[in-house]
């Protein structure tokens, strides 16, 4: 058991590989992976319909910028941690900021970034 | 004169006036002079021919006749009247007292009058009582008259020498000046006793002019208007003309007399007049411009050295000649009909450039200040002022061309470019200026050729601040500015200035030429090639962390670490080939058949002859790509460790399809393991199958469904493609 136990977790990533081992890490902190989606059109539904209390950004969604599903997920008050492998500059000025983790990265630097993110 | 003591006695027996009684009437008459004589009681008693004739009358002579005069009446010289009783006759008769040389005026009874002079004596018996007296007179009124004239000549000289306004001195023989007037002396500032007694020679300033003077004269010679220079007492020298003469007696010089005018003055506007007119002539001939004075027929009337020596014309045949006569035939008339209007009056003066023929046949260019000289009868003469400018023209006319050759040069340049003066004024821009600028530069811009500046960082830039404005205010060329320029229609242009201040031969600031380099193009590549960098960057990181969660994965389900390194191996390798291709497509969309044999050929080795596969030409996205690499190398590595590849007997047969249906384009993959041995589903689901059902439904939206029949594995795949993959 660890302090997340139970958190239900949205993980938004399209690329399979590098998700599996997002919802594996997210996991093995005790969260509940209540989706894991590749697109902006199934990210937004679950940020607008489902009861979450986390979820992990990929900034870069199949082309499309992840942000519209950021702001959903702002008004719901629900924290969020971005991954990008362009780094923090990549962000606009309203997540500047906003958590983030550039891929790849290892369990201990995400369970640090996850700290900030729900503690803040 | 009759002297009346000197005349004979009658008798020494009988008194004077006895014996002039006596005396015959002819006595008396050859006495020359008018006599008369009277008793002692006044009785006129005898007179001459002479006498009557004075009087103008023949008075009776004796007792109860005329008293003391034959006269009318008497009168003192000054005209008042003489009363009978108090003439001479009358004091002699009564004091015995004579009368010399006494003037009285005796009218005569027709009123005429004449001054007589009168000498009496008294007549005495030897007793020496007085019998009578005797009166010798004369008219003297000629005399007087003259007398007068004299003593009044004598006054005006006195007045003359006096008070002329020339000076006059008298020098004696010996060179003592004797007399002077008030002009002199005032005109020296001596007093009379300074200046009288001394010799004249302690007044002149140079001795050798009063030694010429004094020898001279003494030689009989006049002087006239002769020079001098005098010391004044206040120690000024006066220059002065001297007009004099000697006075000789016996032909010895007696005195001189000067007349001294003051000419001081008079040589001082002569020095004055000459030194002007001096000047003015070698000013004229020293002047390095040429100088004529024409006549209103253009006729030279007089020419300086300088314009004979650009002409190459002695003086004397310019002196000959017309200004037109040397003119270039096709600029004669323009210069005649101007300065027939100057001489007109309608131009009061005229610049002209024209070209002259030297006497050599050389053409110079002259340029020509023509003006006139005019008096009240009007037009008296031209002047014209001329230098050559040939070199100058010369000069020109090749900096114009360098100049004109240089604007080509600077139109033609690809960028921007302009020039201003020192105060910052544009004198010139290019088109390239234009276009960047998005507009013509207006007459008194300043600064730069730009509608709008902003420092690179987008905050605004006045242009008097501007890097061309720093070159010119500093004198210094400003390099590695970087500038953005707003164009009127609001699109910007970020460019890199050039500011190069301009001198002159002394080094003088004199301008600046500036070119703006327009740099957008290599702000976009710049911008190009940041996107690159950090897409490469993300393309990296992804497939790194892709690789980290194969690794993860695959060691979470190995069995052992030669399967776990088998594993990955086979699929870092599969995730390569299918990196190679894209790249190759440039990461664009690529054949399926293309990734197909990439993907399955190298994997199934001697195998890969018994993969058969076909279907329609088809081109799918990069990421449905790497999606298939993926399911294809999970497919093949299981097909080769556990199914119909791992006999010699089995195959595989892989086909797709496309099919269209309302909303969208289906991409439809079915892959066949046929002969193989018996196929027994997996205990577990293991990593492989995880990984294929992610791929293609969560990561594509599409579907698969894999079977594990006894006959063989098969696996259908279908995705949704863009219509026009096809």
């Amino acid at each position: 058991m660890t302090k997340y136990s139970g958190l239900r977790a949205l993980v938004v990533e399209d690329e399979a590989t590098v998700a599996m081992l997002i919802e594996d890490m997210l996991e093995d902190l005790g969260f509940e992976i209540v989706a894991s989606v590749a697109s902006l059109v199934e990210a937004s539904e679950v940020a607008v319909n489902v009861e979450i209390d986390f979820a992990m950004l990929d900034v870069n969604i199949a082309g499309d910028l992840i942000f519209p599903v950021a702001n959903l997920l702002s008004e719901r008050q629900i924290p969020f941690l971005f991954s990008t492998g362009y780094g923090a500059t990549g962000l606009p000025p309203r997540f500047s900021r906003c958590c983030v983790i550039t891929k790849p990265f290892s369990q201990a630097e995400l369970l640090e970034k996850i700290v900030l993110a729900l503690d803040n | 004169m009759l002297d009346v003591e000197e005349l004979p006695e009658a008798a020494s027996t009988s008194s004077e006036f006895e014996s002039m009684l006596a005396a015959p009437p002819s006595a008396l008459d050859a006495i020359p002079g008018a006599v008369y004589i009277c008793d002692h009681r006044g009785w006129l008693v005898r007179y001459n021919i002479e006498a009557a004739e004075l009087w103008g009358q023949s008075p009776p002579v004796g007792e109860n006749g005329v008293q003391l005069c034959g006269s009318n009446r008497l009168f003192l010289v000054d005209g008042t009247p003489l009363a009978l009783d108090d003439c001479p006759m009358a004091t002699a008769l009564r004091t015995g007292d004579p009368t010399r040389n006494a003037e009285v005026i005796m009218e005569r009874h027709d009123g005429s009058r004449f001054i007589a002079l009168v000498n009496i004596r008294a007549l005495r018996d030897q007793s020496g009582a007085i019998q009578g007296a005797i009166n010798c007179f004369q008219d003297i009124t000629a005399y007087r008259a003259v007398a007068e004239e004299l003593r009044r000549r004598n006054e005006d000289l006195e007045d003359f020498f006096n008070n002329s306004a020339v000076g006059l001195h008298i020098v004696n023989g010996e060179g003592i000046i004797v007399r002077a007037n008030e002009a002199e002396l005032s005109l020296l500032g001596y007093s009379a006793d300074e200046y009288v007694g001394r010799h004249i020679a302690e007044f002149h300033a140079d001795a050798p002019v009063i030694d010429d003077i004094l020898h001279r004269l003494s030689s009989g010679e006049k002087l006239e208007s002769y020079h001098a220079r005098l010391r004044a007492k206040d120690g000024s020298v006066k220059h002065v003309a001297i007009t004099s003469n000697g006075r000789f007696e016996e032909s010895k010089l007696v005195n001189t007399r000067c007349f001294t005018v003051d000419v001081t003055d008079l040589h001082e506007a002569e020095a004055a007049r000459r030194e002007s007119e001096e000047r003015l002539a070698a000013t004229y001939e020293a002047a390095t411009v040429g100088i004529a004075e024409a006549n209103a027929e253009g006729r030279l009337l007089r020419v300086n050295d300088a314009i004979c020596k650009m002409l190459g014309r002695s003086r004397e045949e310019l002196l000959s000649m017309t200004f037109a006569d040397y003119t270039h035939p096709e600029d004669i008339a323009e210069d005649i009909a101007l300065y027939a209007r100057q001489i007109s009056g309608e131009l009061g003066s005229y610049v002209l450039r024209k070209r002259a023929i030297r006497s050599d046949g050389t053409t110079i260019y002259l340029d020509i200040n023509s003006s006139s000289v005019i008096d009240a009868s009007g037009f008296r003469y031209g002047v014209r002022v001329i230098q050559d400018v040939t070199a100058a023209k010369q000069l020109e006319d090749r900096l114009s061309a360098s100049e004109r050759h240089f604007r080509k040069l600077l139109e033609a340049l690809p960028a921007a470019v302009y020039t201003t003066d020192a105060e910052g004024h544009i004198t010139f821009f290019n088109q390239a200026a234009v276009a960047m600028s998005g507009r013509t530069p207006q007459q008194g811009d300043l600064w730069c050729v730009t509608w709008r500046l902003f420092n690179a960082d987008g905050s605004p830039l006045p242009h008097d601040e501007c890097p061309m404005a720093v070159a010119l205010k500093e004198d210094r060329t400003v390099r590695g500015a970087e500038a953005i320029a707003e164009r009127p229609d609001g699109t910007r242009v970020p460019f890199i200035p050039y500011p190069t201040p301009l001198h002159d031969a002394d080094g003088n600031l004199i301008g600046a030429v500036n070119m703006l380099v327009d740099i957008t193009e290599r702000k976009l590549a710049e911008n190009r090639q940041k996107t690159l960098i950090d897409e490469l960057n993300h393309r990296v990181k992804n497939t790194l962390a892709t690789v980290q969660s194969l690794a993860a994965q695959t060691a979470r389900h190995a069995d052992s670490a030669d399967d776990l390194y088998h594993r990955l191996e086979t699929r870092l390798l599969a995730l390569s080939r299918a990196h190679d291709l894209l790249t190759r497509r440039h990461w664009e969309d690529a054949p399926l058949d293309s990734l197909v044999r990439e993907v399955l050929l190298p994997l199934s080795g001697d195998a890969s002859n018994r993969i058969e596969f076909n279907g329609v030409r088809v081109n799918v996205s990069t990421r449905a790509a790497l999606n298939l690499t993926m399911v294809l190398n999970e497919l093949a590595t299981n097909a080769t460790k556990y199914g119909a590849l791992s006999s010699d007997a089995g195959r595989v047969v892989l086909s797709w399809n496309v099919r269209s249906q309302l909303a969208a384009t289906l991409l439809e993959l079915e892959w066949q393991e046929i002969g193989g041995p018996p196929v027994s589903p997996p205990d577990r689901r293991g990593l492989g199958s995880r990984l294929m059902k992610r791929c293609i439904e969560r990561d594509l939206g599409g579907e698969l469904d894999l079977v594990f029949a006894a006959t063989g594995v098969t696996c259908r795949i279908s995705i949704s493609i863009p219509a026009e993959a096809t």
